[in-house]
């Protein structure tokens, strides 16, 4: 166990200790002032302005259009049941809002469908980290005999017989004829559109003191500090892209079969966001946490002590005041986003 | 006596480029990333990687075809982990708790 107090953990008891010396804790009252630390921290929190696309696959208009069509389209499954937009629903923060997802023909699947909500900034994707690129984690479904099950050549067979999409495809890809790696593409670039809107969070990090209740401003206290979550949940996504056992039972090997040789990458998946993490139960890579709170009872006292385990991970002993504040802060991440339009499947 | 000076300057100069030349070179890991993207070093030089970070890295080695391979384990804030670089050749270094950490070695 590594019971050393984080440097940002260090850098926010000065702000704890103003919020005592200004009677401030249990009020329903903003921080009494911003101190240069807290400002410091807040910066780190800061969104980013640009999404990123790899020189190798540009977002246009009619890729990102061609990539939305695909997405929601059924017939790309060997079922004609599943578009990527069954696991990965709108309506449902991007998830599935099921322990494990459901693949062909109703299989279920080893873990939780992750949510494709500002996916364009963490890559390697999937919980092991066995895609790279998001083109590359754009095949995987689509193609897995397990998921969506529709080979490679029948996709691109089932497109180029399809007028409609022809056109799509030319108009997306000038000169390139279909195949599974211009579908891949195009989805990629619909799937870089999906970025989560301005949270209360974002308004408060943006200098408005009302945007969020002092309950969750002790709770981003907390969170950085004495709860420890940023070790892991950092930026403003809230993710490190990184990959850690956090001590869930079971036996998945997790990261470990991807990344063979390093230790502490048994049974480690990879941080997800918490952006909207409040619409997106269950939690964990495995489903097995109904609630936000059941989340925080498990990195407070719950998790499996193995040797694997995360260094970070240590008994936290949180109160229950302080539990409710962690869960008051994790709400101020959820946005209200737009409309999701889903397109006329051509034909 | 302005010869000497001169003289004895080039001499410390020179000392000094060489010493320089096979210092250790330290590379930084803030805000999981490396402090530089490429980084040329002579043979048999070490590199220190630094974790100034406030979370645990472990960096891995891996050399573009001449069998090295190396974790450097567990690397809580504050640690180094010092590796010699013996064999010419281009290394691929990268962080096996953060992928997205990625950098190369040049060995001249």
């Amino acid at each position: 166990m590594n019971n050393r107090r984080s440097p940002l953990a260090s850098l926010f008891i000065p702000a704890m200790g103003l919020l005592i010396a200004h009677g401030a804790l249990g009020a329903a009252a903003a921080l009494p002032d911003r101190s240069a630390e807290l400002q410091s921290a807040l910066a780190d929190y800061q969104r980013t302005a640009q999404t990123p696309a790899p020189k190798t696959n540009p977002m246009t208009a009619q890729k990102i259009a061609l990539g939305q069509t695909l997405f929601f389209d059924p017939r790309l499954s060997g079922s004609g049941a599943l578009s990527c937009a069954s696991c990965h629903n709108p309506g449902l923060a991007w998830g599935d809002a099921m322990p494990k997802g459901l693949g062909h023909l109703g299989g279920r699947l080893g873990r939780r469908t992750p949510t494709i909500l500002n996916v364009a900034f963490g890559e390697p994707y999937f919980w092991d980290g066995r895609a790279t690129t998001l083109e590359d984690q754009a095949k995987g479904p689509l193609t897995s005999a397990a998921e969506m099950n529709m080979p490679a050549k029948d996709a691109v067979a089932l497109l180029q017989a399809n007028p409609g999409y022809a056109r799509m495809f030319s108009d997306a890809f000038p000169g390139q004829s279909i195949s599974i790696d211009t579908i891949a593409e195009a989805i990629a670039a619909f799937e870089r559109t999906v970025v989560s809107a301005t949270a209360p969070f974002d308004r408060w990090v943006g200098g408005d003191d009302t945007a969020i209740s002092a309950a969750a401003k002790r709770g981003f206290l907390l969170f950085n500090g004495k709860a420890n979550c940023a070790t892991c949940h950092m930026g403003w996504r809230f993710s490190d892209d990184g990959f850690h056992d956090i001590g869930l039972p079971g036996n998945d090997p997790g990261r470990a079969r991807i990344a063979p040789g390093i230790a502490q990458m048994a049974q480690a998946f990879k941080t997800p966001t918490l952006r909207n993490v409040d619409q997106r139960a269950p939690y964990m890579h495995d489903g097995s946490l109904a609630t936000l709170a059941g989340v925080i009872e498990h990195y407070d006292t719950s998790f499996v002590r193995r040797a694997s385990l995360d260094t970070q991970m240590r008994p936290l002993s949180l109160s229950a005041d302080e539990k409710a504040d962690l869960l008051a802060f994790l709400g101020t991440l959820t946005s209200v986003d737009a409309p999701v339009t889903i397109p006329v499947l051509p034909n | 006596m302005k010869q000497i000076t001169l003289a004895l300057g080039l001499v410390a100069m020179l000392a000094a480029a060489a010493t320089s030349a096979d210092a250790p070179v330290t590379v930084n890991q803030k805000g999981l990333q490396f402090s530089v993207a490429e980084l040329s070093v002579k043979k048999g030089q070490t590199v220190v990687f630094f974790n100034d970070d406030r979370t645990t890295h472990n960096v891995t080695v891996s050399g573009d075809g001449n069998g090295v391979s190396v974790n450097g384990g567990l690397q809580p804030p504050g640690a180094d982990f010092r590796m010699p670089f013996s064999k010419p050749g281009t290394y691929a270094i990268s962080c096996g708790i953060h992928p997205k950490m990625k950098m190369t070695i040049v060995v001249q």
